[in-house]
């Protein structure tokens, strides 16, 4: 597995555990707030979470691309430099 | 102890006004750590005391988190000028909280309030208030900052 697959894999397990929606059902592509029900309470732990345990700086006027899980890797590769 | 913001500052500042407004003096305010530290002078003449309890008053833990919710809200005042300048609505997401010993009549209620992340639509901070230098609740609370329309 790679570096990344070990990211994609601990970001799954933080998103799940934030939103209680289980990890099965958070597929790169379902959106968060239509398919998951995920509100921006939530999706402002994300960002932190990830920011903490990544200890990465997700700019403010990045937070309004994260809406799938797909999209925060996009975003967490441009981050880590991956 | 110096007050850096005065009641006046405080009641222009927060939405929340008397009887609900939970903090006196904002004691300390340090923009590098992103904290802030604020009073409560816990008084019988608290309007929860008629209620809670009558004969031994106690101070309500959900208004020992809403005087922390209210120094949050400075707290993001202070560091996030512009937004709060435009008086926003400010609404609680989530609060974990744990409470180790009650608040009564003459404790001087420091809140402490430290800030996790604050962006333009919200925050998270981490929140301590303390009595005589002992820790009486800790939370952690996300909340919402949105624009009146």
């Amino acid at each position: 597995m790679s570096d990344f697959d070990t990211i994609k894999k601990e970001v799954r397990a933080l998103v799940s555990d934030i939103t209680e929606v289980p990890e099965e059902e958070l597929t790169d592509e379902a959106t968060f707030t239509d398919d998951l029900g995920i509100d921006s309470m939530m999706a402002l732990e994300i960002v932190a979470s990830i920011e903490k345990k990544f200890k990465v700086v997700i700019p403010e006027e990045k937070i309004p691309t994260i809406t799938s899980l797909g999209n925060v890797f996009l975003l967490l590769e441009e981050l880590l430099g991956k | 102890m110096e007050a850096v913001w005065d009641i006046q500052k405080i009641q222009d500042t927060l939405p929340q006004k008397y009887p609900f407004l939970f903090v006196d003096r904002v004691i300390a305010i340090n923009e590098e750590e992103k904290s802030i530290t604020c009073l409560k002078e816990v008084s019988i003449n608290d309007y929860f005391f008629q209620g809670h309890f009558p004969g031994n008053p106690v101070m309500p833990g959900v208004i020992i988190i809403e005087a922390l919710a209210q120094a949050s809200i400075l707290l993001y005042a202070a560091l996030r000028p512009v937004e709060a300048g435009k008086k926003p609505d400010y609404f609680l997401g989530k609060v974990d909280a744990k409470f180790f010993s009650p608040v009564r009549v003459g404790d001087q209620l420091m809140l402490e309030v430290k800030a996790e992340k604050l962006l333009s639509k919200g925050g998270i901070v981490t929140a301590e208030a303390k009595v005589d230098g002992e820790t009486v609740t800790s939370a952690r609370i996300v909340f919402g900052v949105k624009p009146r329309e």
